[in-house]
């Protein structure tokens, strides 16, 4: 939802983010839909850098229980 | 040397006292690899985005740490795993050295953290008070329905007159 504009930017770019903490949920939140499944570069805009290192996190928080793998959307 | 963290999620309900001697025990455990613990903490109660042994919640606890024995490593991994305190465990490589955790200083915001969550369950203990209160109007609504009652009683007499 958030990405919908038509700028795309890179979100840790633009706000100088350079490692990406598996327990920092509130941000992985952000790159993942409601399904719990992770956003396409394409929509994001992230860097191929960034989303490989967002990817690690968002893989990592999901095995310790921390985001789920799959969730329930929106019907 | 290299910097790792390991996270693992224990029972939330088991009391301190247990926490404290299974935190210890894993420490113990931890620095037979020869690695020096930097950070060993809770980081809190949360709630679990999928349930594990049918447990909706998790403590979660932190151990940071400079890397000792790489072979070593492997039995501890695998003792973590047949830990039957421990629901789920990650040892992961950190890029950089991590910061010393000062109790204090961080402590306080997260007691803070604590006081706000607790003001919630206040407000649930004061919405569960409010009934508590509510008993005392309740007489009076017993009064009330007495002197419907009653003057359903007029009514009843002076219909039956």
């Amino acid at each position: 939802m958030a990405f919908q504009n038509r700028n795309k930017f890179c979100y840790f770019k633009e706000n100088g983010i350079h490692d990406i903490d598996y327990k920092d949920v509130k941000l992985l939140r952000r790159f993942v839909n409601d399904q719990g499944k992770i956003m396409p570069r394409r929509i994001t805009g992230t860097t191929a850098k960034m989303h490989r290192r967002l990817v690690r996190a968002i893989k990592r928080a999901r095995s310790i229980a921390l985001m789920p793998y799959v969730e329930r959307g929106t019907e | 040397m290299r910097y790792y963290e390991t996270i693992y999620i224990v029972n939330p309900n088991l009391e301190n006292e247990v926490l404290d001697k299974t935190m210890v025990e894993i420490g113990k455990e931890l620095e037979k690899t020869k690695s020096k613990l930097i950070n060993h903490r809770v980081w809190g109660k949360k709630r679990l985005a999928y349930p594990i042994e049918k447990q909706k919640y998790g403590s979660f606890i932190l151990i940071q740490f400079e890397g000792g024995d790489q072979s070593k490593m492997v039995d501890f991994d695998t003792w973590m795993k047949l830990n039957n305190s421990v629901l789920r465990h990650m040892i992961v490589g950190l890029d950089n050295k991590p910061d010393v955790y000062v109790e204090e200083s961080k402590k306080e915001p997260g007691v803070d953290e604590e006081k706000t969550s607790e003001p919630v369950e206040d407000g649930i203990d004061n919405d569960d008070l409010p009934p508590e209160g509510a008993v005392e109007p309740e007489p009076e609504d017993e009064d009330v329905d007495e002197k419907n009652e009653n003057t359903e009683q007029k009514i009843v007499v002076e219909e039956a007159e």
